[in-house]
């Protein structure tokens, strides 16, 4: 009996036992306190006869939307795209324009120059002390402060500002822009292998090959000959994506399921096999740590739970979006529609030049002396996407002057030093070793600044830019659904963020593995 | 009896073996003196006796304790067994006075003006009482080995390990260390030294033993290990070190 | 002297016209920068800008609608505030020195700079006229209306380079004071116009001879020489470290008790003090000194994890049954204390340093839960007693004051050796930080009501504060993770080495490196959640910005504000800024002097 006890007692001080019976105990509290809080959710809403439910995305809301894709949308769905493609529209772009700012406060900190350093300097200081939405309030109020549209003439300009908004001039895309969008990335890829080539002859054979010039030349030149009419070939996408879109409407649902399940089972085995036979050279046959048999199980029961999944209603659920038969959200997007369009864009009968540069334009609202920026040539920016889009540039433009700053002073001097003492020219000097360094460091808190700044475009709320936050928050207002419409935006903002963390986490392997 | 008994310790990094079956004996009081190239598992294993690292296969016995998951035995031989690491290790944010008495009241629960009393003779001892309100930051490497031995001593072990001592320190600091070590030894202290340093091992070991590859090539007194090797292994690495 | 003017020839040559394309640089950054100067001036003297819409709403920017017979409370609170401040300014006093005639150059620098200003600033701007929509230029600042302010400038730096030939030198801590003594002077000396109404309330023209800080300028006084002799006493206690101990535990607990002391005015029923709350008061407070002072005694040690047990035991059983809410506080209190008297209570030091902690929490406890359980005496029309500038500070100080201790543990967890636990506090960190802020703020203003059982009801400002702890919990981990990770492998193996178990090691060793790594974070946590308290506007709360932008915006009654909320909103700005700049100045050096003390 003693025995016995003795035993039972160093079950439980065993080290190994200890640990994992702490961390299911952790594990089961969890559990227990997420269903406690779920179960208080589920009365609670079938008190107030608001069930949880999703049927909003599919009735029409019956508001309007200032800006974007739908402005009078059919459903809920449609709403939510609007508002989502807005808010990707300011993060894409704004991207862009804060790296560029950025990068020239950043090198304008490092000047020489008294005045331009002090300059920068101050900008940083009063932008990164002022709350973001304060500025974008005021940047507002600035642009309402502005003399009324109704006062100008109709007409076209070269640039144009009021309390309506901006308007500038703009290349408009024309029917052929997207294949010509298609066919200059292809240009692109083609001009960088050229390149590769020219620098790959020139270290082999030794000789001056100007790979450079090689490739910008046959940049320009396909970009000539696309630019002409040329783009018109990658129509043979379109024309074979059209042949998919027909062969893709003859498959059922259950087939998405099943191939779904058989990818996740497939996933789960091909690791679960690696981590085995990664143990099983020498002398280690079978030796695993608790941690390994860890790993293997949680791999397994994540694809059991997924493909039960698949061939539960959730399972059905999806399968039914990616056919483009779903009832009740009236999606019409899925995998036949995806590649109906992708024929529809890229038409080769198309042609004409793809883009077409216009003024902007003042019009007449009807007979009303009201007046407005058209929206069909040029470019016109409302209010809020104006204010929002000016506010997240400049607050992230500054904190990434910082990082750029930090990043150049990071690379010592002692490398600049060794550069010139080879020879090297001060502007090769800055791209063949400062550069890729100073780029190695900055890198990464880049990307932190690249998600702030999507995550702060949410702040369009407060100016009345329809982004996601905004239009679900209308949404909820109109159904009373507010658990789906936030379980939403954390899906939309998670997948936002996962993707451009797994673009700068691309780019930071890549660097790293060519610094070795 | 013998305080310390490995039997065919063996031990893995993932693809890579470390230890290939060690068996040795240690007597209390005796001083063993390993040596090896680097990565011939030397240190792997002074580690595993007082489980930072945990081998997989074979036993390894302290003081009647068998080392096994068992929470209790990993504490008891924790506190009977001081080590010294190769980069000192002290605590940056404590003094060198609260580093040693951080063990001894945490641990050994006793009072704190006992502790301090010990930490001040321990650092007679190792001869640096004057240092005890810095900070580790303020010290040279030696005065920083010589607190880190003091810090293990205050826990009163019966074994001290002492991974590589002195590899980090220049040579003048390397003596003031080597010269606490000895009359460590001579006060009948058990201590198994992982080491380079050979006038050390002729002077105090009382066996010194060869690693390599995971396995203990050669386990001899000093004097034949140093004048008379066995080995061919033995050879190779005295004519390389000396 | 000749020598001296080609010596400044050549810097300003170098700094500025080293290279043609230097000197367009700097022509043209010189041109952006006057003209955005010129602009801003001319749009914030513009005549349709009501600069008075802002002043005469300073109460409302305060403190929103608190009721004026209470003020009091408030003025104590922020006395407190400042007490501790110069104690600590005094405490932690710099060595280095500076002199008169130092600080008569940086004021002079200003003050010239001021003069500069003066001179290049429009005479004209541009207003769009209501009646055609059209822009108009209207004259603001004529060069005859500074001739009186430039003249005065320049006796101002008359003045300091006199001062400046005065011989004196003292320490750069006692500047703080000074730097305060201006606005207090001000106070006094400077009259800004306020608006008064007739009888028919209309709006008569600002009487210029009425100061608007009438109210304040005694409660700021007396709050300025408090400062200063708290100052002077920091500085005769300067080599006490128990003294200095007691002001770092002070500021940890002052916010509880301060905004305790504004939200609730206690209706206390004398009956129920004497007859329960006393008596538990005082017997817990026997018990926990008896702990601490027999604890050496050779029985009492022998039974005193039995005592330990029984007083899980009687916590736990507390918890379910009814008693008074202070039992339960007590009892958790003293159980937290009895599990670490033995290690600290060894000697008579210990002993003593360890009564007073326990007399002062029991009683901070005490008064704490006397005051939260009792209803409160002030009645503020609308939601909430919180609102404008105290509103904003509640939400920073109390954002970082609960997210903290979170964050440490979600940091802990991420770095644990465990994998699930790993895994969950990972998910709920990458969770959290991947959606914007005001996604979480909705989730309190509208869906957490969905999560709460039957009767449980939290205030909106209790909601965010939730939310918020979350949140900046999760950026928090982040930080402290960081310093986690900064901690060589070898100091864990040390502890491993010398028997320390898991909890020991975290709380010795691992945290307070971590911690003394993360400080400089803390402060800059601190600014963040200052400037995104301000997103509570989105929602609805009433807070600093929220009475700029909405309500003095729309003010009509006593006197027609609409409209005027681009004087507010930049009026916002400057508040926000001169705040978080002065923080993050301050934090920056104190980092340094951290970085200089560690060796």
């Amino acid at each position: 009996m003693v025995k016995l006890l003795s035993k039972i007692g160093a079950f439980f001080r065993n080290v190994v036992v200890l640990k994992w019976a702490v961390q299911f105990i952790f594990l089961g509290g969890l559990i227990a306190l997420i269903f406690n809080y779920l179960n208080i959710a589920v009365g609670n809403l079938a008190n107030t006869n608001i069930a949880f439910s999703w049927g909003f995305l599919g009735e029409t809301p019956g508001v309007s939307i200032a800006e974007g894709l739908y402005t009078l949308p059919k459903s809920g769905l449609q709403m939510l795209q609007t508002g989502m493609l807005n808010m990707l529209r300011i993060t894409v772009t704004g991207i862009i324009a804060a790296t560029f700012f950025g990068t020239i406060l950043g090198i304008a900190r490092l000047s020489n120059n008294y005045i331009v350093e002090k300059t920068a300097t101050s900008l940083l200081e009063v932008v990164r002390n002022v709350p973001l939405l304060v500025q974008i309030l005021f940047f507002q109020a600035l642009i309402l402060s502005l003399p009324r549209l109704e006062v100008y003439d109709v007409g076209s300009v070269l640039f144009h500002a009021s309390s309506k908004g901006v308007a500038l001039s703009w290349p408009n895309r024309q029917d052929g822009a997207w294949m010509f969008m298609l066919y200059f990335l292809i240009t692109l890829y083609i001009s960088n292998r050229v390149y590769k080539q020219r620098v790959k002859l020139l270290e082999e054979q030794g000789r001056e090959t100007k790979p450079f010039l090689w490739s910008l030349s046959a940049l320009v030149i396909l970009f000539a000959v696309g630019w002409y009419g040329g783009y018109r070939i990658v129509g043979i996408i379109g024309f074979v994506s059209g042949f998919i879109s027909q062969g893709l409407e003859v498959l059922p649902g259950i087939f998405y399921q099943i191939l779904l399940s058989v990818v996740a089972g497939y996933i789960s085995i091909t690791s679960v096999r690696k981590q085995i036979s990664s143990k099983r050279s020498g002398e280690l046959q079978g030796k695993y740590s608790d941690d390994d048999y860890f790993k293997m199980i949680i791999t397994i029961v994540i694809a059991i739970v997924f493909i039960a999944l698949m061939f539960a209603p959730v399972g059905q659920g999806i399968a039914k979006f990616l056919v483009g038969d779903e009832p009740t959200f009236k999606s019409d997007w899925g995998l036949p529609q995806f590649f109906g369009g992708i024929s529809n864009a890229l038409d080769w009968s198309i042609t004409g030049a793809p883009y077409e540069l216009n003024m902007a334009e003042i019009e007449q609202v009807g007979t009303t002396k009201f007046k407005k920026y058209s929206t069909e040539v040029g470019k016109s920016l409302t209010v809020g996407y104006f204010a929002t889009w000016l506010g997240v540039v400049i607050y992230t433009a500054i904190f990434i002057s910082e990082i750029v700053r930090a990043g150049i002073m990071a690379v010592s001097k002692g490398q600049s030093e060794a550069g010139l003492s080879l020879g090297l020219r001060r502007s090769s000097l800055l791209r063949l070793i400062v550069l890729p360094q100073a780029v190695r460091i900055m890198l990464p808190p880049m990307g932190n600044q690249y998600l702030n700044l999507a995550k702060n475009t949410s702040l369009g709320i407060a100016v009345g830019f329809p982004e996601v936050v905004a239009v679900g928050q209308t949404l909820y207002n109109q159904e009373g659904q507010t658990l789906p419409v936030f379980l939403i935006w954390m899906i939309f903002f998670s997948t936002v963020s996962l993707t451009l963390s797994t673009i700068v986490n691309y780019y930071n392997r890549k660097l790293k593995i060519v610094e070795r | 009896m013998s305080i310390i008994e490995a039997k065919d310790v063996k031990k893995w990094f993932g693809d890579f073996q470390a230890l290939k079956g060690i068996s040795m004996e240690i007597q209390e009081g005796e001083v063993l003196v390993v040596c090896g190239p680097s990565g011939s598992g030397k240190s792997t294993f002074i580690r595993c006796i007082n489980r930072l690292e945990q081998h997989q296969e074979g036993s390894i016995i302290v003081d009647g304790i068998e080392l096994t998951n068992d929470i209790k035995n990993i504490e008891a031989i924790r506190s009977e067994v001081g080590m010294v690491f190769q980069s000192f290790n002290l605590f940056p944010h404590l003094t060198v006075l609260q580093n040693i008495t951080l063990a001894p009241t945490w641990v050994r629960k006793k009072s704190k003006s006992d502790s301090e009393q010990k930490a001040m003779e321990l650092l007679e001892r190792v001869g640096i009482p004057e240092q005890a309100n810095k900070f580790p930051g303020q010290l040279s490497g030696g005065q920083q080995q010589r607190v880190a031995i003091a810090r293990a001593l205050a826990m009163e072990p019966k074994i001290m390990l002492f991974d590589e001592p002195t590899s980090a320190l220049d040579p003048e600091m390397i003596k003031e260390v080597l010269d606490v070590m000895k009359e460590l030894a001579k006060s009948g202290m058990t201590m198994i030294v992982v080491t380079h340093e050979m006038g050390f091992a002729k002077e105090v070991a009382d066996r010194v033993m060869l690693f390599d590859d995971g396995l203990m090539v050669e386990e001899n007194t000093p004097n034949e290990f140093f004048d008379n090797p066995k080995n061919d292994r033995t050879k190779l690495f005295l004519s390389q070190i000396l | 002297m000749n020598i001296d003017i080609k010596k400044q020839t050549r810097v300003i040559k170098e700094n500025l016209f080293s290279s043609p394309v230097s000197t367009l640089l700097t022509f043209i950054t010189s041109y952006i920068m006057i003209s955005f100067f010129r602009g801003m001036f001319g749009f914030a003297t513009a005549p349709d800008k009501d600069w008075l819409s802002v002043l005469n709403n300073m109460q409302l920017y305060m403190v929103q609608a608190y009721p004026e017979s209470d003020f009091i409370r408030i003025w104590i609170c922020v006395g407190l505030g400042f007490i501790f401040s110069g104690l600590s300014v005094g405490l932690w006093e710099t060595e280095e020195k500076t002199s008169l005639s130092k600080l008569c150059l940086t004021f002079s620098k200003i003050v010239s700079g001021i003069i500069f200003l003066t001179i290049i600033a429009p005479t004209n701007s541009v207003v769009v006229s209501t009646a055609t929509g059209i822009r108009e230029q209207v004259e603001v600042f004529s060069y005859a209306e500074r001739i009186p302010l430039l003249s005065i400038l320049i006796g101002l730096l008359v003045v300091f380079f006199l001062i400046s030939k005065i011989n004196l030198s003292f320490n750069k801590s006692l500047l703080v004071s000074i730097y305060l003594f201006v606005p207090i002077i001000l106070l006094w000396i400077m009259k800004i116009p306020t608006i008064q109404l007739d009888s028919e309330n209309q709006r008569v023209f600002p009487d210029p001879l009425m100061p608007i800080a009438n109210s304040t300028k005694i409660p700021w006084t007396l709050i300025w020489i408090s400062f200063v002799v708290a100052y002077l006493v920091g500085v005769y206690f300067k080599n006490k470290k128990q003294f200095k101990n007691a002001v770092s535990i002070s500021w940890v607990l002052l916010p509880l008790l301060i905004f305790s002391w504004i939200f609730k005015k206690p209706l206390i029923d004398l009956n129920e003090l004497i007859r329960n709350d006393i008596p538990v008061f005082i017997g817990f407070l026997l018990i926990g000194v008896l702990t601490i002072y027999l604890i050496n005694n050779k029985i009492v040690e022998k039974f005193y994890s039995y005592y330990l047990g029984f007083l899980v035991v009687v916590t736990i059983a507390s918890l379910f049954l009814k008693v008074i809410l202070l039992v339960k506080a007590a009892l958790l209190l003293l159980l937290l204390f009895s599990a670490i008297i033995p290690a600290v209570s060894t000697s008579a030091k210990g002993k003593r340093s360890l009564t007073i902690v326990w007399i002062v929490s029991l009683t901070t406890t005490a008064f704490l839960l006397e005051g939260g359980t009792s209803t409160t005496q002030i009645v503020v029309p609308g939601s909430s007693i919180f609102g404008g500038f105290s509103l904003t500070w509640l939400l920073a100080i109390f954002g970082t004051y609960v997210s903290f201790p979170l964050g440490v543990l979600l940091a802990l967890g991420r770095n644990s050796s465990l994998p699930i636990i790993r895994g969950v506090c990972t998910g709920i960190i990458e969770l959290v930080r991947s959606v914007p802020y005001i996604t979480w703020l909705f989730f309190a203003s509208v869906t957490m009501a969905v999560f709460l059982p039957d009767g449980v009801e939290f205030n909106l400002i209790v909601r965010v504060l939730i939310v918020t702890a979350f949140f900046s919990g999760a950026y928090f981990a982040e930080n402290i993770r960081g310093g986690l990770q900064s901690i060589p492998k070898g100091q864990f193996e040390a502890a491993d080495a010398i028997g320390m178990n898991t909890v020991q090691k975290t709380s010795l060793i691992v945290l307070p490196q971590a911690l003394r790594a993360i400080v400089p974070t803390l402060v800059s946590s601190i600014i963040t959640s200052f400037k995104d308290s301000s997103l509570v506007t989105i929602i609805g709360l009433f807070d600093f910005l929220t009475i700029g932008r909405m309500v003095i915006g729309n003010q009509s009654i006593p006197i027609n504000f609409i409209g005027h909320d681009r004087e507010n909103l930049l009026f916002i700005a400057f508040v926000y800024w001169i705040f978080t700049f002065t923080l993050s100045r301050r934090s920056m050096k104190f980092e340094k002097r951290l970085g200089l003390g560690e060796r």
